[in-house]
């Protein structure tokens, strides 16, 4: 058993022996770390609290007992997501329920059986970790529940602004600027009791403000000239009407978003004075929904181009509405829009983002602090979106394609460089069968890339291996480096995967061209003397028992026709002499060009070698631009299993050699008889083999 | 000496520690490491220098280490004087602490002679 990441389990006790035995019973599948006493405890999860899985607490303990500790972890918000199991000698009924009343999931008695612990330890973990799925779940459900009311709310509201020939931006405006201001004034005091999820649907109820304006005539609602005043009493009715509608949702009527459009629609025209249509109410008396929407209404309208006006500064609209000259407003809200006057310039030029993100925040609350109204502190959002905007600057800056899969959610994300650079969307669902992937990356590339992924441990995670990818145009190599995500149940599953693709692909094409190089001889394209060498001492160590043989030519009188006819005739016989070795023999058979004009031919055979031979070195024999090309050649056979490169050189060297003085234009198979011809020789051709000198 | 004789010479329970705790090496191990523990040293300090609250915690500590290892006689004593010291009687911790006392010599001379033995 396994479990991810975190695998730690903190023991707090002020008896070593007692941590060394609950230490014992659960080593191997968890770190263990050490507290003895309350206070090292705290000091420990205040650190590191993210990083443990459970808690096994004592209660009496000097500095502070265990009672102390649950106190602390209330205080600091850690007791509804570090379960603590408290392992105590104390039995008084009242000191359990204590432990219990204060968070303790769990509590064992001392003395304890070994088995028993551990089975409560990885119980409680892993409903934990159940637990947090859940909640994912639920929150993921909720949040995309919410994203839909508030898109029908949207399309609703628009229907409006459509017909008053708005642009929708303005509820956008509106709502961002309500969610905004809420959020700002709940910080500055406590006089509106409201909950984030209060914030959350009276911004979505703004966007419904101005619907009564569906029942004013279209001659009147979209006049170009200003209104007389006939049609300004027609007007107003706009807000009662608004209200009217929503109030005729029998049905609805007590759900919160309807309650809060309501005062909304109706209210929104009110004065903080008491000079506002149409009930005329002041001060408090006016909802702070509606009077907030006021005020977003206001704001937007002046810093917005209309068909009768153009758009004013946001200075210089602050100050308008500072000085009284847009209407009267709570001064507490005045403040707040003073005092934050810069943040509600940027909020407003990326819209929604923080409404949605609140929305699904406030979800969690309520899910995990079920007990009372507490918030929760914004550091781990603000963490991550510090994250995750460090994150987009790197990825800007960087050529390489990253990208990122969730097996839950089926999608693959790419960053938006690479996504251009393959020239596919930056998210892609379902990838697996994706076309134009496939095309890319090959066929099979998912599978064997979760295969691979499946086959990586947690403890080495990555894999790197070089694919071509086509982008641009073009097949081009990439170093991919994939890293499989894990869940954190037990045992641990490939969730989905990061990495990125570097493009390697210079660099591969130059080492792919120096290793040909290294290996071939440039002008014939034949392997050379070294890399042959190579090759059959692979193929005799490889295959001890197959029958192999070993040819040595050169071409006769080579010097002489180089001389006589110039270079370039004699590169042309080389390359000549080249393309019928290849073709004469098999490609599973070795050939190469050892130097000058001296060659070899490495062979196979199950037959009589003769005829081979025979074949081969009719093949040779040529005619070059009416120039007759002869050759002399030498072949030794194995004739023992184990037999060397160097053995079977030589003796094809030595019939090489017996060819030559045998007049050229000839090939003999080695025999005994040839053993010491070089002693016996006399030959000063120049045509002379070197390799003798070196093997 | 084996374990299971230490156990008898101390008034423990071997059986019961061995069902307990799966493994007769890590009962042999920590009932080794019982006679380094400092409770007992800062039991007899604590209550020489009158500090009643520290006394309970050691006192409850050796209770713990006792009831994880079955030493049930020395379990028993430390129980009743931390229940004393729990409740501040230290004129009734007095009166309990000569048992305490001698069931933990007793415990320590069965632990180190069955140590001596291993050698």
């Amino acid at each position: 058993m396994m479990i991810m990441q975190k695998k730690r389990i903190l023991v707090v006790d002020d008896s070593e022996m007692n941590r060394s035995i609950l230490a014992d019973i659960l080593d191997g599948e968890f770190e263990i770390t050490e507290a003895e006493n309350g206070l090292q405890a705290i000091d420990i999860l205040q650190k590191e609290s993210e990083d443990f899985l459970l808690v096994l607490l004592d209660i009496v303990m000097p500095e502070m007992d265990g009672f102390g500790v649950l106190e602390e972890m209330n205080r600091l918000k850690l007791i509804d997501n570090l379960p603590v199991i408290m392992v105590s000698a104390e039995t008084a009924s009242s000191q359990i329920e204590r432990a219990y009343e204060l968070g303790a999931t769990d509590f064992i008695i001392r003395p304890f059986d070994a088995s028993i612990v551990h089975r409560r330890v990885v119980n409680t973990i892993l409903l934990y970790a159940k637990q947090k799925k859940l909640i994912s779940i639920i929150e993921d459900q909720v949040d995309e529940k919410e994203r839909f009311n508030s898109l029908m709310v949207d399309i609703l509201s628009h229907i409006v602004e459509f017909r008053n020939g708005e642009s929708g931006l303005h509820i956008q405006h509106v709502r961002v600027l309500t969610n905004f201001l809420l959020t700002k004034l709940c910080e500055k005091t406590d006089r509106y009791p409201l909950s984030e999820t209060d914030i959350s649907i009276i911004s979505i109820a703004s966007a419904l403000h101005d619907i009564g304006k569906i029942g004013i005539d279209d001659h009147i609602l979209n006049k170009p000239g200003p209104l007389t005043d006939d049609e300004y009493v027609i007007m107003k009715t706009h807000s009662m009407i608004g209200a009217k509608i929503l109030d005729s949702l029998t049905m609805y009527k007590d759900n919160p978003l309807v309650r809060r459009a309501y005062e909304i629609c109706r209210w929104h025209h009110e004065r903080y004075d008491g000079r506002g249509y149409p009930d005329g109410l002041s001060g408090d008396k006016i909802p702070i929904g509606a009077q907030i929407v006021a005020l977003a209404d206001v704001y937007d309208a002046l810093t917005s181009e209309r068909v009768y006006k153009k758009a004013i500064s946001h200075e210089k609209a602050l100050e308008m509405i500072l000085d009284g000259k847009c209407g009267a407003f709570n001064p507490l809200l005045l403040k707040c829009l003073s005092e934050n006057s810069e943040d509600i310039r940027s909020v407003l030029k990326k819209p929604d983002v923080n409404v949605s993100r609140r929305e699904k925040r406030g979800f969690n609350d309520v899910l995990v602090h079920s007990k009372a109204g507490e918030v929760a502190s914004d550091r781990t959002l603000r963490l991550l979106d510090y994250e995750r905007m460090k994150y987009n600057f790197f990825a800007a800056m960087t050529e390489e394609i990253q990208f990122e899969y969730s097996m839950a959610t089926d999608t693959l994300t790419i960053s938006p460089l690479g996504a251009e650079k393959l020239g596919v969307e930056e998210v892609v669902v379902s990838p697996e069968k994706s076309e134009k992937l496939k095309e890319i990356i090959g066929g099979d590339w998912f599978r064997s890339l979760i295969d691979m992924l499946e086959k990586s441990t947690p403890e080495k995670p990555e894999i790197r291996h070089e694919k071509q990818l086509h982008c641009n145009g073009e097949y081009r190599w990439h170093n991919i480096i994939v890293r499989a995500i894990w869940t954190d149940e037990i045992p641990p599953k490939v969730d989905g995967f990061i990495g990125k693709a570097v493009d390697v692909h210079d660099a591969h094409i130059t080492i792919n061209e120096l290793k040909e190089n290294a290996t071939h001889d440039p002008l014939t394209d034949l392997l050379n003397r070294a890399e042959a060498k190579a090759q059959i001492e692979r193929r005799l160590l490889n295959y001890p028992n197959h029958k192999y043989a070993l040819a040595c030519f050169d071409i006769d009188f080579f010097k002489h026709a180089n001389d006589t006819y110039g270079h370039l005739f004699g590169d042309k016989v080389l390359k000549t002499i080249s393309q019928k070795m290849t073709h004469s023999i098999r490609a599973s058979d070795i050939c190469a060009r050892m130097g000058g004009d001296e060659f070899l031919i490495f062979f196979e055979y199950d037959t009589d070698i003769n005829a081979i031979i025979a074949r081969i070195f009719k093949s040779l024999c040529c005619n070059v631009d009416k120039f007759d090309v002869t050759i002399s050649m030498g072949i030794a056979e194995m004739t023992s299993v184990g037999e060397s490169y160097e053995e079977l050189f030589h003796r094809a060297d030595l019939a090489l050699y017996h060819s030559k003085q045998s007049g050229r234009n000839q090939y003999h198979l080695y025999d005994d008889s040839m053993k010491n011809i070089l002693a016996q020789s006399n030959i000063t051709d120049i045509d002379v083999p070197t390799d003798k000198k070196e093997d | 000496m084996t374990i299971e004789e230490c156990y008898a010479a101390l008034g423990g329970n071997y059986g019961d520690v061995l069902g307990r705790l799966r493994s007769e090496r890590l009962v042999t191990k920590f009932v080794l490491k019982f006679v380094d523990d400092g409770s007992y040293k800062l039991l007899c300090d604590s209550l020489d220098s009158g500090n009643i609250q520290e006394a309970f915690r050691a006192a409850h500590t050796i209770k713990g280490m006792c009831q994880n290892l079955s030493f049930d006689k020395l379990a028993s004593s430390s129980s009743e004087l931390t229940e004393a010291l729990r409740a501040g009687d230290e004129a009734a911790a007095r009166k309990l602490l000569p048992a305490v006392v001698s069931d933990y010599d007793n415990t320590v001379r069965a632990i180190t002679e069955y140590k001596n033995s291993l050698v």
